[in-house]
């Protein structure tokens, strides 16, 4: 598996399933699954807004995770609709209008669950790989 | 001389002539638009640059329009609830939001009695169960304060429509009954006019008496049970925990 992991090819994807771009069928679907724990998780250490969010998730990810900007806004929104975070317009340092957004508890919620299902995933293939390789 | 409003009025002219709205999201997009372009030129592009860049990675007007049309379809109460009924999803994966941790419960409890009564489907009268296996909270208080117990409640179900044959379906595949969807709809409904965003069991009893007609309705007429009293009781249960809390 190594060598998979060490390949550090840059997929340019959409959040969205059905008008993402990118190299291997299953990055795509990863990276829109993610798409929901990766906000939650980053509103949960605060608020925060669209750009902020973006540029967080390519520093983490070293570009590995890279959305087209646009995207990730209806991604907010329907967030929104649902209940797991909220929004207000605030100001930038310099005055420019800007939309922040903040984890509510119903994200809180489905933070959790998303957490677990992603750690048990996790954890099967980790023991797995560990079996394989051992 | 590149004139970076004009481009961005422009830019947002093509977006609404793409068809995506005026207002909040449009705002939202240029503000993210404005503050890419700020960084770019930060990095030591030239206005014009940085603005292409920032347009081409914010996305493509279509793209974008059709996304965001998305965002209203009205998944709520009903989307979800048709979920749970078409029997796509267990009323335990139902959803975190259409219905309370309790009421969850009294789902998964109407979907265990049917096999227990040996029926192949969920009526009313499974679902009026499920309530009562709660043991507490307000719909088990109400109905034993007016002498309605969960096995009795089973003996009248049997006498009224009787045992089934053995069922061949597991229990995760039983579907609704119309009647007892409705029920459930009922229920979503009493929820939302209550201006609350869960579905709770004592919904779910309003919606079981709203309904009327089903199983549920018979039997506990049959028991002797004073419906309106029963609503009355249970609304006046909700009230004061409302303002209990």
């Amino acid at each position: 598996m190594g060598s998979i992991l060490r390949k550090r090819a840059n997929y340019f994807v959409d959040i969205h399933s059905n008008t993402m771009h990118s190299v291997i069928m299953l990055e795509k679907e990863l990276i829109a699954a993610s798409t929901e724990p990766l906000i939650l998780s980053l509103l949960s250490n605060g608020e925060s807004y669209g750009y902020a969010l973006i540029q967080e998730v390519k520093r983490l990810s070293e570009d590995k995770i890279e959305w087209t900007d646009g995207m990730l806004y209806p991604v907010l929104h329907r967030m929104e609709a649902r209940g797991w975070i909220k929004s207000r317009w605030g100001k930038s340092e310099n005055g420019r209008k800007r939309k922040y957004y903040s984890i509510k508890k119903d994200g809180h919620k489905v933070l959790k669950e998303k957490r677990e299902q992603w750690s048990a995933i996790s954890s099967v293939l980790t023991n797995l790989w560990k079996e394989q390789y051992v | 001389m590149f004139d970076l409003e004009k481009a961005i009025a422009e830019w947002r002219q093509q977006m609404v002539a793409a068809g995506l709205k005026k207002g909040e999201a449009l705002d939202e997009l240029e503000s993210h638009l404005r503050e890419d372009i700020a960084q770019q030129i930060q990095a030591g592009l030239t206005t014009q640059r940085a603005f292409e860049v920032a347009v081409e990675r914010i996305g493509g007007a279509q793209a974008l329009k059709s996304e965001f049309a998305k965002v209203g379809r009205r998944t709520g109460f009903l989307g979800m609830l048709k979920g749970v009924l078409m029997g796509t999803r267990g009323p335990e994966r139902a959803s975190l939001f259409a219905f309370t941790p309790d009421a969850q419960r009294s789902l998964e409890q109407a979907r265990a009695e049917a096999p227990r009564l040996n029926h192949d489907f969920i009526g009313t009268e499974h679902v009026l169960l499920g309530l009562l296996n709660l043991q507490s909270g307000i719909v088990p208080n109400v109905m034993r304060r007016l002498g309605v117990e969960s096995a009795t409640v089973r003996a009248e179900i049997e006498k009224v429509i009787g045992p089934g044959v053995p069922a061949k379906r597991v229990a995760a595949e039983i579907p609704y009954t119309p009647r007892a969807t409705r029920a459930l709809v009922l229920a979503a409904r009493e929820a939302e006019m209550l201006r609350q965003r869960q579905v709770n069991p004592e919904h779910i009893f309003l919606g079981l008496i709203k309904e009327g007609t089903g199983v549920a309705g018979v039997v506990l007429r049959n028991l002797g049970v004073d419906i309106n009293r029963a609503r009355d009781e249970i609304v006046k249960e909700m009230n004061l925990r409302k303002s209990a809390g």
